[in-house]
């Protein structure tokens, strides 16, 4: 089972080879009007670990697919979980990837957070959608919320997304400052999870993306309390190339 | 210096000469034969690209001097000529790279980048008002069905080769490069082949601070530091003592 990326494959740079796991480019390309979604992030001890479900609503009253993957990586060590429109999103995902890759063959270094977060508000303005952004840089962990406005605005955690009251009432009792990477999986985790049981335009499984100083991991796990991490799933995941 | 025939028709890039020659494209040439010189080798599974770029000073930050370029964390480019001409140039194969992402979902090949750096330069020579671009490049990468390395002149014309050169010297380093060059050499044997060949080109001997080595291969390109710039001189068996 491939999931959905949204056609948001990614070329990789040499130092992000071993971890490349991006779907295929065969997404279904619904309009979705209302944020149906919910994604949250949260800073940890070393580094930054994100959650999304993988439901795709059209209108929040039907399943257009049951298997998106909205966590994309835009950056070595950088990801961006999308809600809102997924047009426009996706459009933001690929010129924020091709906005960092650019600023990497100029400079001879990767963008730090500052800057990602910088270019990614620039990118959203305008448009319906209200991601949010996670990353690692020289300074630790970092979360922005960004929204149609342009705005970005840093926290230590944040939710997204039509299930986002439910979430933020796990994250308010589980969040912990400083947590080890483990303890925050299972609070993202734990908090889309929740939002999946009463939010009905999220559902259908979770998807994390642990963001280290390493790169950015991303899995599906199926069970809160244990997460599945889905090697081989994705076989245009390394090269990032069309089959 | 030139003959009063010559003289009417080496003022504007567009006109041709009588004989049918661009004045201003051949003297592009010849602005890129001062410029110190830059090596591509195609071996088996990796391009390799070593270049020498002679600080003007002792006080010059030799690193500062850009002779290898990445331009996509994939292919790369190596350089001759005028610098200020050729970051033109890099920058816009850096560009066109992200837009074929956008535009196609994938990162483009070697061959692409190059005719359309290529036909940038080109453009440069049939404009008003503009001048050549006087500088040469080598486009070269690791895709999906192997290795490609291309030069482009000021004329932006592209050309597919296993091993050559632009900048000064590059008529002895390119019979090196054509006495020495075997199919199937590995990437090691490749930037032997690729310094040894530079070497032939230089009037005094290489040093690890004034070489420039990369080594684009399927993981993509890489820009070697200083040490391992002296390793591989150590490697070709061209004493590095800098």
């Amino acid at each position: 089972m491939t999931p959905e990326d949204f056609g948001l494959r990614e070329e990789p740079r040499r130092h992000e080879l071993s971890h490349d796991h991006f779907g295929q480019s065969d997404a279904v390309d619904a309009p979705m009007f209302d944020t149906g979604t919910t994604i949250v992030a949260v800073t940890a001890e070393d580094g930054v670990v994100m959650a999304a479900d993988q439901r795709m609503s059209l209108g929040g009253r039907f399943t257009a697919n049951k298997n998106a993957r909205k966590i994309s990586r835009v950056h070595p060590r950088a990801a961006f979980a999308i809600s809102g429109s997924v047009g426009p999103a996706q459009d933001v995902v690929r010129s924020l990837r091709a906005e960092a890759s650019l600023y990497e063959s100029r400079r001879d270094e990767p963008m730090s957070m500052a800057a990602v977060s910088q270019t990614a508000g620039h990118l959203v303005r305008g448009l319906p959608v209200a991601p949010i952004l996670g990353g690692v840089d020289d300074e630790g962990g970092h979360v922005y919320e960004l929204d149609g406005g342009g705005s970005v605005m840093a926290d230590a955690y944040a939710a997204g997304g039509s299930g986002m009251q439910v979430a933020y009432g796990v994250l308010e009792r589980r969040f912990e400052p400083g947590a080890a990477l483990a303890d925050a999986t299972d609070a993202a985790v734990a908090a889309v999870d929740a939002a999946c049981e009463r939010d009905t335009a999220s559902g259908n499984g979770v998807t994390v993306a642990t963001i280290t100083d390493a790169g950015v991991e991303i899995e599906a796990v199926d069970d809160a309390s244990e997460a599945t991490a889905t090697e081989g799933r994705d076989a245009a995941g390394d090269s990032g190339e069309v089959a | 210096m030139q003959s009063s025939d010559q003289q009417a028709y080496d003022r504007g890039v567009t006109v041709f000469s009588p004989d049918g020659r661009l004045y201003q494209v051949e003297y592009a040439r010849e602005a890129v034969k001062r410029g110190s010189p830059a090596v591509g080798v195609a071996a088996a599974d990796a391009v390799v690209f070593a270049a020498h770029g002679r600080p003007r000073s002792p006080l010059m930050e030799p690193d500062s001097i850009e002779k290898v370029h990445d331009l996509d964390g994939r292919l790369g480019v190596a350089s001759a000529g005028h610098v200020a001409d050729a970051r033109r140039l890099v920058d816009y194969g850096r560009q066109f790279a992200q837009r074929e992402r956008l535009r196609y979902g994938e990162a483009p090949a070697v061959e692409p980048v190059a005719k359309a750096v290529a036909d940038q330069i080109q453009e440069s020579t049939q404009s008003g008002g503009t001048r050549p671009f006087g500088a040469a490049l080598l486009v070269g990468g690791v895709v999906d069905d192997g290795p490609h390395l291309y030069e482009i002149d000021p004329s932006g014309t592209p050309a597919e080769w296993r091993a050559t050169a632009v900048g000064d010297g590059s008529e002895a380093i390119r019979s090196h490069l054509e006495a020495e060059y075997a199919t199937g050499l590995d990437a090691d044997a490749g930037l032997s082949l690729a310094l040894s060949a530079l070497e032939e080109g230089a009037d005094e001997e290489l040093t690890a601070l004034e070489v420039d080595v990369a080594v684009l291969d399927e993981s993509g390109f890489e820009a070697f530091d200083r040490d391992r710039r002296a390793t591989a001189l150590d490697d070709a068996d061209l004493s590095a003592a800098s």
